[in-house]
């Protein structure tokens, strides 16, 4: 099995420490689902925040229609900081969910900072024909963070590249040892498996890439899952077909003999897919296959529902 | 329990396996081998793992503890040497395994294009892991460069999972477009975009002359001279079935190993399975026939005999983003009916083929969406006429009303923006049409500068105005190029400059074409249209043009062509028509005749000997004289003051520099010239499409006239002094023409259109646009001033055109 299948001990810490869905409503952000896991307290203050167009990161990542990368919250303007502080967060990352020039809703991860998380998530942006470092959180793994901030993708190269040209969401294995150039070397040593890469559509022309790049020891996710979305005539997304997938337990989910579907509100990557809208689920094993919690983003094109992602950990 | 050797664990065997496993685990007593040092692996999914997106442990099938649990036997990284059918031994290299039934499992081999260099080290074909291995460590060296030969799917992946590695990739494809067996060309069009936007240059019609390098791949030469740096070269060009094996052993092969519908062999205990069999004359590449064949052969091992087909087959390319479909026989012919929808702004194109009745064909890219539903309707063969209208939109519109456009147009807010170029909305529009009285989109483009840009949105703002006007709005106003588009030729000509358009394929796409290729009317228009608009970057498509323009001659009505080489302004030379005479003899071309523009014309050549005629020609230093194109034809003179007692010019020597200046530039329709040294007129300049009359002031330019089916004197554009004013005046008038006449537009027609006012506008009053048009032109001639017989001539271009069809005497006819 590919690296992120192997002997992976599912008590390691997550490299992300919370996922949180922020949805517009009556003008303002408000909370819409979310996965603290011990954080409860962090948790209470979230629950009852909302944010106006411009405030806090959810807030700016609306305003400014980009994904934005906030790296120490003190001083910041981010309105949860003291909370943060005391839960040992110190990044976050908000990856806006557009459908044209509509806002669906903003995603939050939170991170903490310590010597043994490795990952990265890193938004790219295209800058005079090539993909350039937006900005990034890569834990302990500073040296990739070093690489990566002095390297540019032309289209269609690397994972930031394919999935500006490709348009789709894409998932490589073996990083480090199978995937060899551009940063492989510095993934490698950074422990970097598995990278799933993400279109992130905003309105204008503008181009973002988001990259999630895990790592053995403190993974993003166990469970990577990738849906194409079948539209029915009035353009409202019916089903959807599974492109690409692995697991940690089950091996490879993809199967190019049977195609795996799902129906809109059938199960959390069916209600992702019938809403619209990201969700987080910690409720049920049935809706996490068997995972602690999942995440599922739905990622638009031209407007339109064109993909569901989904991870699991 | 019966011994199984299998020899080769490849897809089809490994169906077998498992399916015999299945049913009766207890069977056989099971031997493998396999020349690679593995055990069965999903071969098609190489190219993710190529690409990274998938590891090769994903697509291992069985792995040891499947083969330790039924106890197979691996002789994996051993080549089997012999199959001795009288012992029923198979002989290995390490030993011998005995029989009672043989399962031959070979596969196929790649085909290596047999070109110099084909050798060397980093030339690769792509086949198995260890290619793929190989690819990725090359791909491993920072800035490397990958040539892959062959544009179908195995290439396609290649290249793309070697892109995506970091590797500037080139992919080279003998013919016209992209996976030209799996999709047409308007398909390979959308398909070679996706590429080139990965950053893969694409070359079409590229052929591979040779492979350079000393100890190590360094470039690929192409036929044209082309050189392309390569420190990596991929061959994919196809396969072919593996069958040495079973030819030493006895067994029938043809082109691969001769199976019966059970799978066997010309040897009952002998079975054959996947690439390596032949069955009623048919190969097989593809998995799913290949998983039907094993089915078919583990059922005969178990005693329950099913009998193979052959079934329609449908292709999908696995490169994340490149999302294709095709199925079934999509060729146009006779009894056939095509639907086409195009979507350019999502990139969208789908083609069904329909034949009695029944779906035969589905070609669709950018939304597969309902590939199964189509395939399904294509191998089931279900009459579709009950949902003909919505059967292109896929399966969730079938049962309901066909979709009316107008309805959606309503239903847009006014605040909605209609034309993004220009910011218009909705309310703007439907305010303006109603307020001002507009009826026409024209009108409409000049008051509100929706429509007047791009053109994408002139399909919605032409609703707009129907569902405003009501009975009101007379859209027969725009005739249609053809059946195959409702925008008009001018539309055309406009949306190919705006929005950039460099291809036929390309044009028929963004600009929403209902046909899949286009018609014998907008093809050839086309072809002009973007010859004229893009010099240098075009290339000029042959198969676009009607018989006369393919084969350089005019085609008479026995089937036999004119010859007419070109006589600079009329003039000849004993030594051209020494050469003339000799042609006449050496080939009995049975009439010579002078024409009315000043040449001579060669009748009765046979098609098969044209292109040594025009090599006799070329030697004498004749060129074509274009007399079968929409090109410039003659240029006819008097003999001006070099020999007339009343000649006021030279009218002889500007015409030969009319003609040595314009002469293999492409126009409209055909464009006859004259120059007559006065007003006497000798030359009948004042017929012409362009004329010269000479006076003691200097030269009267006229055009615009006509003097076949309609006869019409011409219009005076201006008066010049010198020569050069003339030669710059009617060159700039011709570039006006090429780039705004239709195709088959005389200039009378043309000038009849656009007016006198604005062609005096653009070339008298204007010098500078006069000069713009003069620059324009001649750049245009960089690229069109190639004789087109020494071309062929010289068997470079287009042989086939001359060829026989073939070679049969009366008495095989007759039989």
């Amino acid at each position: 099995m590919s690296a992120v299948m192997e002997t992976v001990n599912e008590t390691t810490r997550p490299f992300i420490a919370v996922t949180e869905v922020w949805v517009p409503k009556d003008g303002r952000l408000v909370w819409s689902s979310g996965d603290y896991g011990a954080l409860a307290d962090f948790a209470a203050i979230s629950e009852k925040q909302s944010f106006a167009k411009g405030e806090g990161l959810p807030g700016k990542a609306w305003a400014e229609a980009r994904p934005v990368v906030l790296k120490g919250f003190d001083g910041s303007y981010f309105l949860r900081a003291e909370a943060a502080r005391v839960a040992g967060l110190t990044s976050a990352v908000a990856i806006p969910v557009f459908a044209g020039n509509d806002l669906k809703a903003v995603v939050v991860v939170l991170c903490g900072d310590d010597a043994e998380r490795t990952g990265a998530i890193e938004i790219w942006h295209e800058e005079n024909g090539l993909l350039l470092l937006d900005d990034g959180y890569y834990g302990a793994a500073r040296h990739f963070e070093w690489v990566s901030q002095h390297t540019h993708f032309p289209r269609g190269q690397g994972l930031p590249g394919g999935v500006w040209a490709a348009n789709a969401p894409m998932l490589l294995r073996d990083l480090g040892s199978g995937y060899r150039f551009i940063r492989a070397d510095s993934a490698g040593r950074a422990g970097l498996t598995t990278g799933l890469g993400l279109p992130i559509a905003v309105p204008g022309r503008r181009t973002y890439v988001l990259t999630l790049l895990s790592a053995r020891g403190t993974p993003i996710a166990r469970r990577f899952e990738l849906w194409n979305v079948r539209s029915s005539r009035s353009g409202a997304a019916t089903e959807a077909v599974l492109a690409d997938g692995i697991c940690q337990r089950e091996g490879p989910l993809w199967d190019d003999e049977h195609e795996r579907r799902v129906a809109a509100w059938q199960g959390a990557v069916g209600e992702a897919l019938g809403s619209g809208l990201p969700l987080v689920r910690t409720d049920t094993a049935l809706l996490t296959a068997g995972y602690a919690s999942m995440v599922a983003l739905p990622l638009y094109r031209d407007g339109v529902l064109a993909h569901v992602v989904a991870w699991y950990y | 329990m019966q011994k199984l050797v299998v020899i080769g664990a490849g897809m089809a065997s490994g169906r077998v396996l498992e399916t015999l496993f299945e049913t009766d685990p207890g069977a056989f007593e099971v031997t493998l081998f396999n020349a690679e040092p593995r055990g069965n692996y999903n071969r098609i999914m190489l190219s993710p793992v190529l690409s990274g997106e998938k590891s090769f442990e994903e697509i291992v099938t069985h792995d040891d503890a499947w083969y330790g649990a039924n106890r197979v036997v691996c002789r994996f990284g051993e080549k089997v040497v012999a199959i001795d059918r009288t012992r029923k031994v198979v002989v290995g290299e390490n030993g011998e395994v005995p029989y009672d039934k043989l399962i031959v499992a070979t596969g196929s081999v790649p085909f290596i294009v047999p070109v110099e260099g084909r050798d060397l080290p980093g030339v690769i074909t792509y086949r198995d892991l260890d290619d793929t291995n190989r690819m990725i460590e090359a791909s491993a060296r920072a800035g490397g460069r990958a040539v892959v030969i062959g544009g179908g799917l195995l290439g396609l992946e290649a290249a793309a999972g070697l892109r995506l590695r970091g590797m500037e990739v080139t992919v080279l494809h003998l013919t016209g477009h992209l996976m030209d067996r799996q999709l047409d060309e308007a398909a390979g069009y959308l398909l070679r975009r996706d590429l080139e936007k990965r950053g893969i240059s694409v070359m079409t019609r590229a052929s591979t002359e040779r492979i350079l390098g000393e100890n190590q791949v360094e470039a690929v030469e192409l036929a044209d001279g082309t050189r392309l740096a390569a420190d990596l070269v991929v061959m994919a060009v196809g396969i072919r079935p593996s069958v040495e094996l079973a030819k030493a052993a006895g067994l029938a092969v043809n082109r691969a190993i001769v199976v019966d519908a059970q799978m066997r062999t010309s040897d009952p205990d002998v079975y054959a399975v996947g690439e390596c069999v032949e069955f009623n004359g048919t190969l097989f590449g593809l998995v799913a026939p290949l998983y039907e064949q094993a089915k078919i052969l583990a059922g005969c091992l178990l005693g329950r005999p099913g009998s193979f087909a052959v079934k329609e087959l449908s292709t999908k390319l696995k490169v994340t983003g490149c999302d294709l479909f095709s199925a079934g026989d999509f060729a146009a012919g006779d009894g056939r009916e095509e639907i086409v929808l195009r979507d350019p702004a999502q990139g969208v194109y789908r083609r069904l083929v329909i034949e009695d009745d029944r779906l035969v064909g589905a070609v669709m890219y950018g939304d597969t969406g309902d590939a199964n539903w189509f395939f399904d309707l294509i191998r089931e063969g279900a009459p579709v006429s009950a949902m003909r209208e919505t059967l292109i939109f896929g399966q969730s519109y079938q049962g309901t009303a066909p979709l009316d456009p107008m309805a959606a147009v309503a239903a847009l807010p006014d605040d909605a923006e209609i034309c993004g170029c220009n910011g218009v909305c909705k309310g703007k529009i439907t305010g303006a049409i109603t307020a001002k009285g507009l009826t026409s989109l024209d009108e409409v483009r000049a008051h509100t500068k929706a429509s007047a840009s791009c053109g994408t949105c002139t399909g919605l703002v032409e609703q707009l105005m129907a569902m405003t006007l009501g009975a009101a709005y007379n859209p027969a106003a725009v005739k249609p190029m053809c059946p195959c588009t409702d925008l008009s030729h001018g539309d055309v000509r406009r949306l190919i400059v705006a929005k950039e358009l460099k291809s036929i394929p390309e044009v028929m796409q963004e600009l929403e074409w209902k046909t899949s290729c286009g018609c014998a009317k907008c093809r050839p228009a086309l072809n002009y249209y973007l010859l004229a608009d893009w010099p240098g970057e075009y290339a000029d498509d042959d198969q676009s043009r009607f018989i006369n323009e393919r084969v350089h001659a005019n085609i008479q009505k026995d089937g036999t062509y004119s010859v007419v080489p070109r006589m600079w302004g009329g003039l000849t030379s004993a030594s051209e028509l020494r050469a003339i005479a000799d042609v006449v003899d050496k080939f009995s071309i049975p009439t010579v005749k002078c024409t009315g523009g000043q040449r001579i014309d060669m009748l009765g050549v046979k098609k098969e000997d044209l292109p040594a005629v025009w090599a006799d020609l070329n030697a004498a230093g004749m060129v074509s004289g274009a007399a079968y194109g929409k090109a410039l034809r003659t240029v006819k003179t008097c003999v001006g003051t070099d020999w007339c007692r009343f000649g006021t010019q030279d009218s002889t020597g500007l015409g030969v520099k009319i003609e040595r200046f314009m002469w293999g530039s492409w126009t409209p329709a055909k464009v006859k010239m004259a120059v007559s040294g006065c007003p006497r007129n000798c030359a009948e300049a004042t017929c012409k499409d362009v004329g010269v009359i000479c006076t003691d002031a200097g030269y009267e330019i006229h055009f615009a006239g006509a003097a076949g089916l309609d006869i019409k004197g011409t219009e005076v554009l201006t008066q010049v002094k010198t020569e050069e004013e003339a030669l710059e005046m009617i060159v700039a008038l011709v570039q006006l023409y090429r780039e705004q006449g239709h195709y088959l537009e005389r200039i009378y027609k043309w000038l009849k259109r656009v007016g006198m006012e604005s062609i005096r506008a653009a070339i008298v009053e204007d010098a500078e646009k006069r000069r713009h048009y003069f620059e324009r032109f001649a750049y245009s001639q960089r690229f069109a001033q190639r004789d087109p017989w020494a071309d062929r001539a010289s068997g470079g271009v287009a042989p086939h055109e001359f060829r026989p069809m073939a070679e049969i005497s009366y008495r095989e006819a007759a039989e």
